[in-house]
């Protein structure tokens, strides 16, 4: 029971990285239909900027976590103006491939400027065990669940009470309409890359500090994992990206405790594909008929 | 107040609107009628910069439209009730009513008018949290109505409002643009009923694929015999 509890907290903590990456995924997706291929080296160029921003600064822990994930929304912004915006109006495979192209070039690009081999992350959050009650938890585990569900808490409220939150819904909902309103459509998808970026950077400053470790290639796993939370609680659904991010991080970590860990990956996308077999729009997706 | 001249739209190669030229002036309720495909559609968001024309000018209280975009219309004072209502399905009816006040910044005002429009439509306030997507074609049209109304518009282009809605509530639609016109706002008004929309405005074009066939008082066209065969029913 014990190792159950351990088990759960652990789940929740890797389970809220991969949320905070699938809201990046489902944010863009929400708002101009793309699977942000991209979206997994922005979560490691995040892991990058902290490294960097500790190893040649004092700066504390949120200050790093804080200057990086502007960096990166700034990142994600370039991208989608360079390569996303001018392919607005073309056949949506042509936007999918670009965001592929894009993936591999900045894998390929941390290849050249940082080399291979891992860096070793910085210790930005003071390790020692928390005792809570028999079960003991670390500061890194409890500091990435506390400050993903601050930043879910923030991310909730932007969306559901204010002006430009408003707005990013109208225009995933309907871009023509939104136009009508005075609503800038531009902007508003730019600011949506902003900030499923800047929660993407967050997720890879805070994968890199429990895994110790930083590389050009550590944005494909967590990516793809994180991907498979966002279609599983229902592509387009920020509560949806949520949900996938913990089912994910949960179902991976109690059954890495209980079977052996080649089994772990294939238990998670079997999930998906069950899901997916019987809700084919995700756990809290809507199979919706148009009004007309 | 609107002025359009000379325009054409082109859909690839469908040649939509041919060389097209008609205006509204302040205070005045115009209405184009036609027949589905008549491009009665394709006119008005040409109007508000969803479509370009090929070919032509707009021009909005003498300002040329040409180099603006279709967010800056409603900065101008016009507003735009699309075909199918296209309200924002998960947002609430209060938030749909924000966004139809999105360019505003007061506050104060913005509630009272919001007050304003629950005074029109009644049944809206009463579903003032519910997700629009849930309302009937009715109520969405008249939200879609009172969203265009939050922004305080000079000109209000309304693209068939009847479509789709039950005969009493055509009629309930068409009073409350009554009540609109009577608070002097300019309405450009499209429509299949030609019927209703030529009762409620003061002139009127007839358009027929893409063209402009005849234009005058809509009274008198009202009681036009051709007008009568074509497009009311005998
Ligand atoms: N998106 C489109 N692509 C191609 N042709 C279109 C499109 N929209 C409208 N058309 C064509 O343009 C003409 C005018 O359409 P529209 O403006 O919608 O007419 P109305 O609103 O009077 O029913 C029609 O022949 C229609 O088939
Ligand atoms: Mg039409």
């Amino acid at each position: 029971m014990v190792l159950f509890l351990q088990q759960l907290i652990n789940g929740l903590s890797v389970g809220s990285i991969y949320a905070l990456i699938a809201l990046g995924y489902t944010m863009v997706y929400g708002i101009i239909k793309l699977i942000n291929f991209a979206h997994g080296e922005i979560m490691m160029a995040g892991a990058y900027f902290a490294f960097l921003i500790a190893v040649s600064t004092n700066l504390p822990f949120v200050a790093v976590m804080l200057i990086s994930m502007v960096l990166a929304a700034v990142l994600g912004v370039v991208i989608e103006r360079v390569a996303y915006k001018p392919l607005r109006n073309a056949p949506r495979i042509s936007l999918l491939i670009t965001a592929i192209g894009m993936s591999l070039f900045l894998q390929n690009l941390a290849l050249v400027i940082f080399r291979a081999d891992p860096k070793i992350m910085p210790t930005l959050i003071a390790k020692h065990p928390i005792n809570i009650g028999p079960i003991q938890v670390g500061t890194v585990t409890l500091t990435t669940l506390v400050l993903s569900i601050i930043f879910m808490v923030i991310l909730d409220v932007f969306v559901k009470k204010t002006k430009p939150g408003k707005a990013m819904r109208a225009v995933s909902e309907d871009k023509d309409a939104a136009l009508l309103m005075g609503i800038n459509v531009d902007k508003t998808i730019s600011l949506t890359f902003a900030i499923g970026s800047a929660l993407g950077a967050l997720g890879g400053v805070l994968y890199g500090i429990t895994y110790t470790q930083v590389y050009p290639t550590m944005g494909i796993l967590p990516g793809l994992k994180a991907f498979i939370a966002a279609v599983l609680g229902g592509i387009g659904l920020i509560p949806g990206a949520v949900l996938g991010g913990f089912a994910v991080g949960m179902v991976e970590t109690i059954s890495k405790a209980y079977l052996p860990t080649q089994w772990t990956d294939a238990i998670v996308f079997g999930i998906l594909i069950v899901v997916l077999l019987i809700k084919p729009t995700g756990i809290l997706g809507k199979n919706e008929k148009e009004k007309v | 107040m609107l002025k359009v001249e000379n325009i054409d739209v082109y859909y690839d190669k469908i040649h939509a609107i041919k060389d097209l030229s008609f205006q509204v002036k302040k205070g005045e309720v115009v209405t184009l009628i036609g027949a589905n495909g008549a491009g009665k559609t394709t006119i008005l968001k040409t109007i508000s910069k969803l479509l370009t024309p090929t070919q032509g000018n707009i021009f909005f209280e003498d300002k040329p439209l040409n180099k603006l975009t279709a967010d800056q219309m409603v900065y101008l004072g016009m507003a735009h009730v699309p075909e199918g209502r296209r309200v924002f399905a998960q947002m609430s009816v209060e938030e749909n009513l924000q966004m139809g006040a999105y360019i505003r910044k007061d506050k104060d005002n913005i509630k009272k008018d919001m007050e304003r429009v629950f005074g029109y439509f009644p049944r809206l306030k009463e579903r003032i949290n519910q997700p629009a997507g849930t309302l009937s074609g009715g109520e969405q049209q008249m939200l879609a109505m009172g969203r265009a109304l939050m922004s305080k518009p000079k000109l209000l282009l309304m693209d068939e409002p009847s479509m789709g809605l039950a005969p009493i509530l055509v009629q309930e639609i068409f009073n409350i643009i009554q009540t609109i016109k009577k608070t002097g706002t300019t309405i450009l008004l499209v429509e299949q009923n030609a019927n209703q929309a030529l009762q409620v405005a003061d002139r009127a074009y007839v358009l027929e694929t893409g063209k402009i066939i005849k234009e005058g008082d809509a009274k008198t066209m009202l009681n036009d015999d051709s007008i009568k065969k074509a497009y009311l029913g005998g």
